[in-house]
């Protein structure tokens, strides 16, 4: 009963991954990887996910430990406005940041349809999965060793950079491959708020999107590309946190899909 | 409760009208009829969409009794390989710009388009609109303004969306795509002899198990009662 529940629950999970790969021969997959859609599509998408991560660690990561060590009012409001992205369906994002960002939107800027537009839409859906993933570290971090380091007369930056950040490395480690892994994977929010243009604004997930009804072998090579890099992404994870408290499964398998 | 009661009715009667007149269709149609065609026959489900996604899933086994396109190419391609009947031309479509009323790029005609810094959104590739819009440009020799196109979208709609929006400067659109937003934007006429046959074709699915009824509705589009409705809507007649 529960081996035959768990064997169609696999096979289920991993059907539609195998089948990228079992529908086009591995040379002719491999092959399309050199079409000029492709290699733009990587490239789009390896830069504005780099840019999307070295905000979302720069001001992810002071923002989550001031969340994570300061007890003030409304601090559980503030969590949960943090986490709103994390549930809300990306076509949402995608009509809120033209809203928000727009030429006619409440800020009037000229964003929508260039690479910044992909890089806000990552950081908005990509980031509060790093910052709650960053806050939950924090937390985790031993409080006499701070309050010892301060009573030694460390300054808070310091307590921050030889105490916590070591301490909830490996947590914050796995938070910003989750994050980085939504961001490669980003659709909705970005095809409505920065459109989808060869060498511009097509990333991946764009490009197999575009691809589909046109030339379907190459949004299967597409996609073959992006699960190798989720895969990598959550390797990573489970080798970057396998000492702590998730032992056999990795944080935030929960995380709404990438893909939405 | 007569609040409930006129509820309740009001739900079952579209419902009642529809059995009434046979099975209800789903009617696969090119975005740029989203306005058009519930209007001469309401009863019937629509998907909407670019007419080449469209003829994607009728390969791929969706199950479509009416296939509509803005273009002949898919429509003859289904009926080469037997996925749909025989299909008819039953109107005609011209091209033109639009800009957002605001016109924030000063777009006077489509010859300002070749002007640095202008953000263009077309239609992508393969996409019967994003075909047209490659032949105009190529035709008013302008295939310079490629260069300012900042988003390829996968049907008219969303085209017509982002200029009424004023995100975009302008967009190659179909003359009917611009009526329902007329409060929005401004339309700019493409010179005849730039104007590729835009032609829309409609094909009983092969795959229908409602034939009789997906006839009658093809029928029903070359009535004389459909043309003047396309008409009035903008459109042209074959």
């Amino acid at each position: 009963m529960f081996a035959a529940a768990a064997c169609v629950v696999l096979a289920f999970l991993v059907l539609p991954v195998a089948a990228i790969f079992l529908r086009v021969a591995p040379d002719d997959l491999v092959g399309r990887l050199g079409d000029p859609v492709v290699r733009d599509a990587l490239l789009v998408t390896l830069k504005t996910s780099a840019v999307a991560q070295v905000l979302i660690l720069g001001l992810g990561t002071p923002a989550a430990y001031l969340l994570a060590s300061r007890r003030f009012r409304g601090r559980s409001i503030v969590l949960t406005l943090v986490e709103l992205p994390i549930v809300l369906p990306p076509a949402v994002a995608g009509i809120g940041l033209l809203a928000a960002f727009g030429r006619t939107g409440l800020l009037h800027t000229s964003v929508p349809f260039t690479q910044t537009a992909v890089v806000l839409a990552i950081c908005l859906v990509a980031g509060p999965l790093y910052a709650r993933q960053a806050v939950a570290a924090f937390e985790s971090v031993d409080a006499t060793l701070v309050e010892a380091a301060r009573t030694l007369g460390a300054r808070p930056g310091r307590v921050f950079l030889r105490i916590a950040l070591p301490l909830a490395a490996s947590g914050l480690g796995a938070g910003a491959a989750l994050a980085f892994a939504r961001g490669v994977g980003e659709f909705g929010a970005t095809i409505m708020f920065a459109g989808s243009l060869q060498g511009l604004t097509q990333t991946l997930p764009l490009a197999v999107y575009a691809q589909f009804d046109r030339d379907f072998s190459l949004a299967l090579a597409l996609g073959g590309l992006l699960v190798a890099v989720s895969g990598a992404v959550l390797l990573a994870v489970k080798l970057l946190a396998p000492w702590t408290r998730f032992a056999s499964t990795s944080p935030f398998l929960s995380a709404p899909s990438a893909s939405s | 409760m007569r609040r409930v009661a006129a509820l309740a009715l009001a739900l079952v009667l579209p419902v009642a009208v529809a059995q009434a007149s046979g099975p209800r269709l789903t009617v696969f149609a090119a975005a740029s009829l989203a306005e058009a065609l519930p209007r001469i026959d309401a009863a019937e489900r629509y998907s909407f969409s670019g007419s080449d996604q469209l003829a994607f899933q009728i390969r791929q086994g969706a199950t479509a009794d009416v296939y509509a396109a803005a273009s002949p190419k898919y429509p003859q391609e289904l009926y080469k390989d037997g996925l749909v009947a025989k299909p008819v031309t039953f109107a005609t479509n011209r091209l033109v710009v639009i800009v957002p009323r605001a016109n924030p790029a000063r777009i006077r005609s489509v010859y300002d388009l070749r002007r640095d810094g202008i953000k263009l959104v077309i239609g992508a590739k393969g996409v019967p609109i994003g075909d047209y819009t490659r032949t105009v440009l190529d035709r008013l020799g302008l295939s310079d303004a490629l260069g300012n196109v900042v988003s390829e979208e996968t049907d008219v709609k969303l085209i017509a969306g982002k200029v009424a929006l004023g995100e975009a400067d302008a967009g190659f659109v179909y003359r009917t795509d611009a009526r329902p937003i007329v409060g929005k934007v401004i339309q700019l006429a493409i010179p005849s002899k730039a104007q590729p046959p835009v032609e829309y074709q409609i094909a009983v699915v092969a795959a229908s198990h409602h034939k009789t009824a997906a006839g009658a509705f093809v029928r029903r589009l070359l009535s004389p009662r459909s043309r003047a409705m396309l008409r009035a809507a903008g459109f042209g007649l074959p």
